[in-house]
């Protein structure tokens, strides 16, 4: 029987304050997973080198920080890959979004996961250099590992 | 579950901005591209053991964390005046020469390359990575993912499988490598020169073999003469990791060659009241404005520049391909923008030369690559040819070697006034006489801009992760006339 492997991937640089939350958030999240098909990361690189991380996986949560039009620092958001379908087919700085990312990987025949949630916490302050976040975005890091762990939980994976 | 809609918007305010600013005529004035900062990293950096440096730099940066972890290794080798082991030093460069492969092929393929083989007109939905796929065939996906993807393994095998690299330490590397990893190294070099040389055959056959496009690349639109930087080795060749940084003036004559401790001599930098970025110059020549020529201190720090700088390359292939660049374009230097394209490719081809020259060096498998550091740490500065330009790290430490005092000059910065100034000459030729061409402005204003590849504001990964542009057109009293946007 192929076991389902599951990634959460934390996302962010961790001295730029609140845009470091999905790290802290798989940091959290580790110590109260046991299942062992379930893979804790953390990456600072967008682009193409997210396809490095996720080859191999059947299953993803991403945790990642993000800035929406009048949104409430601390808010937490439960996204599926699908909602990001507005960004594909766009430039960027330096590298491919996530989307296109997925797609480029998919017609290389990589073996990405099928299913791809997302859990994005609504920053504050991601242009001061700090290893601290804002008080509002500390407060929601446990909302962000609930909300991870009840994703984890329903797809059958071990707490 | 709650459906929420949610909307977003680019992960900084004003994030690539430009304004265009208009005269009483109606035709351009001035253009500026107007770049967030990120505040407090010399506070940040103070009071922490300078050996640290060269694993917090790196995370400064999500798209070239190598470039900080080497100008900062190189720059607590001088704090600690230290000498890397010939060994040591070489390994660096086959990590930093690797890294230059990955991260030019990104370059290359993902941004600059759909732009000429779809065409600068063609919707931005279908100039990408995948459009360009579709037009030329899945197999160019797959030699840009699978190359990109061995350079990235060696800079993992010498850097530390790690997010950020951390094989570079005061003194050397934390780790020499044994022949069967050299064997990799040299036999993914091979590959990764024949990718290089595919390359420059694509631009070849699909940007100098079309007239329209050669034509665009020698226009005066995208032509800004300007004073070049870019550092070189002890025969004016082209070097990423090591040498005095050399610059010539805009006829190509060399203006300063200076070491590294000496850049405070060379280099100032310009404060301008509507942006807290800094725009260095060159200090003899001064500051004269958003200005090329050279009257103007304004200079650039790109691959175009550094070939500019230069009088060729190190190694067989890539100096063919740059006496053909020059030979092409009408001798040197050559002024046009978007030849930093071809100019980037030809670095590429370089960079894999020389993981293969390097990895074959008989020295390269010797243990010794590092020297412990035993004088008082005091104060260094460490430079290294970031892919997008020249990079500065400048330490003072006290007698512990905790840091009192940080500067850096990273890459994009040397590039603001010039890109300001060609965004100025792209726009010009779309507004006239207050009539705005608005259909190819955004396309030519991004092409200007994105030939330097700039690194606007340092960590890009925060959702939704893409290149968001708004151009604001004023008038001459500075109230806003048109607003176009993409990705907003």
């Amino acid at each position: 029987m192929h076991l389902v492997k599951t990634l959460v991937l934390g996302l962010g640089n961790p001295i730029l304050m609140d845009d470091g939350v999905g790290l802290k958030v798989v940091r959290a999240l580790k110590p109260r997973v046991v299942d062992p098909q379930v893979t804790f990361h953390e990456s600072s690189r967008g682009g193409l080198n997210l396809l490095d991380v996720l080859v191999g996986y059947d299953r993803a949560i991403i945790v990642d920080a993000i800035q929406t039009r009048d949104g409430t620092a601390g808010d937490v958001y439960h996204l599926k890959s699908d909602d990001f379908e507005s960004c594909l087919h766009v430039s960027c700085v330096h590298d491919v979004d996530f989307a296109t990312t997925l797609e480029l990987g998919r017609k290389m025949g990589l073996q990405l996961p099928r299913d791809i949630a997302i859990v994005a916490v609504e920053v504050q302050d991601v242009t001061t250099f700090g290893e601290e976040c804002t008080p509002v975005v500390q407060l929601a890091i446990s909302t962000a590992v609930d909300m991870v762990l009840q994703e984890l939980e329903s797809v059958g994976c071990a707490g | 579950m709650k459906k929420i809609s949610i909307d977003p918007i680019t992960r900084l305010e004003g994030h690539g901005r430009i304004d265009i600013f208009l005269d009483e005529e109606g035709n351009v004035a001035n253009a500026y591209l107007v770049v967030p900062e990120l505040r407090g990293f010399e506070k940040f950096a103070e009071g922490r053991p300078v050996e640290e440096m060269p694993r917090i730099t790196p995370r400064i940066c999500g798209v070239c964390p190598e470039a900080h972890h080497m100008a900062s290794a190189k720059a607590c080798d001088a704090v600690y005046h230290v000498e890397v082991p010939p060994t040591g030093k070489k390994l660096r460069e086959i990590l930093y020469s690797a890294f230059y492969v990955a991260d030019h092929t990104v370059h290359f393929y993902i941004l600059a390359a759909p732009d000429f083989v779809l065409g600068p007109d063609a919707p931005p939905a279908e100039r990408n990575i995948l459009g360009l796929i579709h037009k030329v065939g899945l197999e160019i996906g797959g030699k840009v993912i699978s190359s990109r993807g061995k350079a990235m393994d060696i800079v993992g095998m010498l850097g530390g499988k790690t997010i950020h690299p951390v094989g570079a330490l005061p003194g050397g590397v934390s780790k020499a490598i044994d022949e069967e990893e050299r064997a990799q190294i040299e036999e993914w070099g091979h590959a990764l020169i024949e990718f290089g040389q595919f390359g420059l055959q694509l631009f070849h056959d699909v940007v100098l073999a079309n007239k329209t496009y050669l034509d665009m690349i020698l226009s005066d639109t995208f032509t800004t003469p300007m004073y070049y930087m870019g550092l070189v080795d002890e025969n004016n060749k082209v070097n990423f990791y090591d040498g005095k940084v050399r610059v010539v003036d805009p006829e190509g004559n060399e203006f300063v060659k200076y070491a590294p401790e000496e850049y405070l001599d060379v280099i100032a930098e310009h404060v301008e009241p509507w942006t807290y970025l800094k725009f260095p110059y060159l200090k003899k020549v001064g500051w004269k404005g958003f200005v090329t020529g050279k009257d103007s201190g304004v200079y650039q720090a790109t691959p175009l520049s550094r070939l500019n700088a230069a009088d060729g390359m190190a190694t067989p292939l890539a100096q063919e391909a740059y006496e053909h660049f020059y030979d092409t374009m009408g001798g040197k230097p050559v002024h046009g923008t978007l030849a930093t394209h071809w100019a980037r490719l030809i670095e590429l081809l370089y960079a894999a030369e020389h993981i293969v020259e390097l990895a074959t060096d008989p020295d390269i498998t010797n243990p010794h690559v590092r020297n412990i550091p035993t004088e008082t740490p005091d104060e260094g500065v460490g430079i290294v040819e970031a892919p997008r330009g020249t990079l500065t790290h400048h330490y003072i430490t006290d007698e512990k070697g905790i840091v009192q005092k940080c500067n850096l000059i990273v890459g994009t910065t040397n590039n603001y006034a010039p890109m300001s100034i060609s965004i100025k000459k792209a726009a010009q030729a779309f507004i006239k006489k207050g009539q705005i061409i608005s259909e190819g402005l955004l396309n030519r204003v991004e092409m200007a801009f994105r030939s330097y590849d700039p690194c606007l504001g340092c960590a890009t990964h925060t959702l939704p992760g893409q290149m968001p542009l708004e151009v604001i057109i004023r008038d001459c009293e500075g109230d806003e006339i048109e607003r176009l946007s993409w990705n907003m």
